[in-house]
């Protein structure tokens, strides 16, 4: 690379036009630096008023509906069938409503055309019951090869849905621990594992906002996220405690710049599963989705929640 | 060009045996995936696991070869010479037709895919009292590997999983088409009774029962009659051989059994009753003859009904089927219940597999070109992309030598994989490229301090799923575990020198 020489002459007596340039955006930096200062205790609000809101619209969701999710029929009991069809749901949804109560029924369509692939009928009701049923709006057979058919006992849904607590519990323990060994001292684990628990707050509370029903498979995606997530928490913590040479905003934006690439690439990479691909299994698409949205509240409880307290921290003990 | 580094040196070997574990074959064929013990071709020598390149000379491609060809062998129902050469010899043996053989196409490759992907039914069974030791639970899933073989299906698996706090599960997982009759065969205990009054005579098992006729001439299904009703009544029939002391059973409780005066001395005046599992199958008289007789021969009968005679005629085939099967296999000790059943469409995976290749390829696209926009080094980003490359391969690698079956959730934990593999290497190079004074060695140190972080946190988290749910999203975790694992030691370390070559340059 050909470099520039310093002393170039370029107008304005010995400094070049790009050196004043960079002078004014360092300035600009500066100014945001000092602003930065100033409010990033205020930029705490944000993310911890977010936080309260989804936790509030937690419990008026559990007054409502007893329980923190809506379940679909691998978790409460009940069967799912996938039909390759086309058909008018509207129709189908009354037809099985008059003789079952409890039936949700969902297209999945072709993004791009818009042209509807499957049907997904998804109901408390024994495969014995529904089969029929649906077999006689469509007017022909459900086979092995037009169908897949999907049953889960209630005892199972309830003991799965149990399990799968327990296990996103245990998860969250032994990632604590992690962190805590990681960087053995108190309040930056503290803010890590805060972020992580804020993240699966945020997002239980958009999934239960859109009324996504979750599946087995959409919990799991929970235990990923905790795993996931705390990889810019990690980056964030570490850079600040460990880099000492820098001032204290540029280990921070330093990091925010891998961090934020790292995230934007996840989010991007989750993306294609809902605009571009169809025809994804929906245990599929609903582990993208929820890290999907996990992901964004991320950015929100690194940069914002963790980032802060960090600060704070480091401002305080002088590192 | 770059000297290459020993991890460098590793990757590559490594990538080399994931290809080897996956062996990709270009080659075409069927293989024989079942072969019944006693016929003709298995005397010959043919065995599970031939690929049959030919039969008669005609040259088997695909299973729609192997269909054609063998279709013509029941035109005629005689004796013929037939020559198979499979990879392994030629063989040559006289048969009717090939009706002893099972066969499916040739795997691409020694990837297994997950019932979602591939189609199938998956059954999940819980016993209904209590819990089960180990040694049970180890009895249950052979005798219900039993059962499901002598039925007659072959790609299937059967294992027995625990939960976190401890209950037992069957699964039972069925690879292709699903059998209609999977619900029963898992959860029936099929507890066989044959009894004359309250007298058992014998019950289902190799214990009493030394074989059962499965072949044209011992057992067989009528015509359907009109029950007047609109439904159709067909019956079936079928030989068993008693065992010896079974046979004398028989012998000493029908010696004590007056004639039937009513049907002037023709029958005994109790019936065979045959009971499957306290339901009663059918009820035959016993003749005269037989009084105090040690027979060793028995024949079953029992029928099945339909809506049309074609419908009540396949129904009591599939009747005579599942008794076969029940009464060569004997019964499951312990009350079962099914908790879970899925069928899945064969052709609705294999739409879901192409999408998720459609996706895969995508994902893959989208990174290359925002990493290329990011750091504008083309070195740079094709050592990601390689790296990316490499963890898919080397997963995928093992997973087909540890034989597991990828589904849906297990993909979606490779691409997870991958992701935080990306993650890491962002990590890597921004480390490396960060404007402190330290040496490049000290900054890629600090950046793999962040990645050992992140590695240690997602496998802790993902670590409970192998137990949670009956293990049914064990696939999820295992995936994505054993792609960070290959990144942190494989993949990674490797990566780790093209950047520090790449930034020494």
């Amino acid at each position: 690379m050909v470099r520039t020489s310093d002393f170039q002459s370029d107008g304005r007596g010995s400094i070049p036009l790009w050196r004043i340039n960079k002078m004014e955006q360092h300035t600009n930096q500066e100014n945001k630096k000092h602003w930065y200062d100033k409010n990033y205790k205020i930029l705490l609000f944000i993310p911890v008023t977010l936080l309260i809101f989804s936790l509030i619209y937690l419990s008026s969701f559990y007054s409502q509906n007893n329980d923190f999710i809506y379940k679909d029929s691998s978790l409460s009991g009940g069967t799912t069938i996938t039909l390759r069809a086309e058909l008018d749901i509207v129709a189908l949804e009354n037809h099985i409503k008059q003789s079952v109560e409890n039936v949700n029924i969902r297209t999945i369509s072709d993004i791009s055309t818009g042209k509807q692939i499957a049907v997904l009928i998804d109901s408390s009701a024994e495969p014995d019951v529904l089969k029929p049923l649906v077999e006689s709006f469509i007017g022909y057979e459900l086979t092995t090869e037009n169908s897949s058919i999907e049953f889960s006992g209630p005892s199972l849904g309830a003991n799965f849905y149990k399990q799968l607590i327990i296990a996103v519990i245990i998860s969250f323990v032994l990632m604590s621990l992690v962190i805590f060994f990681l960087f053995k001292t108190f309040i930056p684990s503290i803010a890590v594992i805060f972020a992580a628990f804020s993240n699966i707050v945020m997002t239980l509370a958009v999934v239960d906002f859109f009324g996504i029903r979750l599946s087995a498979a959409g919990i799991a995606a929970f235990l990923m996220l905790i795993g996931y997530s705390v990889d810019t928490d990690i980056l964030l913590t570490s850079r600040v405690l460990r880099r000492r040479g820098e001032s204290i905003n540029s280990r921070i934006s330093g990091a925010f710049k891998t961090g934020i690439f790292m995230t934007s690439t996840g989010l991007l990479a989750v993306i294609p599963a809902f605009l571009i691909v169809t025809g994804l299994p929906e245990s599929f698409r609903q582990i993208f989705l929820i890290l999907g949205i996990g992901l964004s509240a991320d950015i929100i409880n690194t940069w914002l929640t963790n980032a802060s307290i960090i600060k704070w921290y480091a401002e305080y003990k002088k590192l | 060009m770059a000297k290459m580094t020993l991890r460098i040196w590793i990757l590559i070997i490594s990538l080399f045996l994931a290809l080897l574990m996956i062996s990709p074959t270009f080659k075409n064929g069927v293989v024989i995936k079942n072969i019944d013990k006693d016929s003709n071709a298995f005397q010959s020598g043919l065995g599970q696991g031939m690929l049959i390149k030919e039969i008669n000379s005609i040259k088997i491609n695909s299973l729609e070869d192997y269909s054609l060809v063998t279709s013509e062998f029941y035109k005629d129902n005689k004796e013929k010479r037939i020559s198979i050469i499979t990879d392994k010899d030629s063989f040559i043996f006289l048969d009717y037709n090939l009706s002893s053989i099972v066969v499916g196409n040739l795997p691409k490759s020694n990837i297994k895919t997950g019932l979602d992907l591939s189609g199938g039914a998956r059954a999940l069974v819980r016993p209904v009292n209590g819990t089960l030791s180990d040694d049970q639970m180890s009895d249950l899933v052979d005798l219900t590997n039993q059962r499901l073989n002598v039925f007659g299906l072959t790609d299937l698996t059967v294992k027995s999983s625990k939960d976190l706090s401890g209950n037992n599960f069957l699964l039972v997982e069925v690879a292709g088409a699903s059998p209609q009759d999977l619900k029963e065969l898992v959860s029936k205990q099929g507890n066989f009774q044959a009894k004359i009054g309250n007298n058992t005579v014998f019950i289902g098992g190799e214990k009493d029962i030394t074989h059962v006729f499965r072949d044209a001439s011992q057992s067989a299904v009528y015509t359907a009659e009109s029950l007047g009703d609109g439904t159709y009544l067909s019956r079936f029939t079928f030989t068993i051989t008693l065992s010896a002391q079974a046979a004398q059973r028989h012998a000493d409780i029908t010696n004590v059994i007056p004639l039937d005066p009513t049907s002037g001395g023709q029958y005994l005046s109790e019936n065979l009753t045959l009971v499957l599992d306290g339901q009663i199958v059918d009820e035959l008289r016993i003749s005269s003859g037989l009084k105090g007789q040690v027979t060793t021969q028995i024949s079953i009968q029992g029928s099945g009904t339909g809506t049309t005679p074609d419908l009540a005629m396949s129904d009591a085939r599939a009747q005579m089927h599942k008794l076969q099967t029940l009464l060569l296999t004997g019964s499951i000790p312990y009350q079962l219940e099914i908790v879970k059943l899925d069928t899945i469409s064969p052709s609705l995976g294999k739409q879901f597999t192409k999408s998720l290749i459609t996706l895969g390829l995508t994902v893959f696209l989208i990174i290359s070109i925002i990493l290329f926009i990011k750091y504008r080094k083309i070195k740079i980003t094709l050592a990601v992309i390689l790296t990316m490359f490499s963890e898919a391969l080397i997963t995928l690698g093992l997973a087909a030598l540890l034989r597991w079956n990828l589904d849906a959730a297990s993909i979606a934990g490779i691409i997870a994989g991958i992701g935080t593999g990306i993650n890491d290497q962002i990590i890597i190079i921004d480390g490396s490229r960060s404007k402190d004074n330290s040496g490049i060695k000290e900054k890629i140190k600090n950046a793999l301090f962040i990645v050992f972080g992140a590695f240690f946190t997602i496998v802790a988290a993902m670590l409970p799923l192998f137990w949670a749910g009956a293990g049914l999203l064990r696939g999820f975790a295992f995936t994505t575990i054993i792609g960070v694992t290959v990144g942190i030691l494989i993949t990674r370390p490797a990566f780790a020198d093209m950047i520090r070559k790449i930034g020494e340059q």
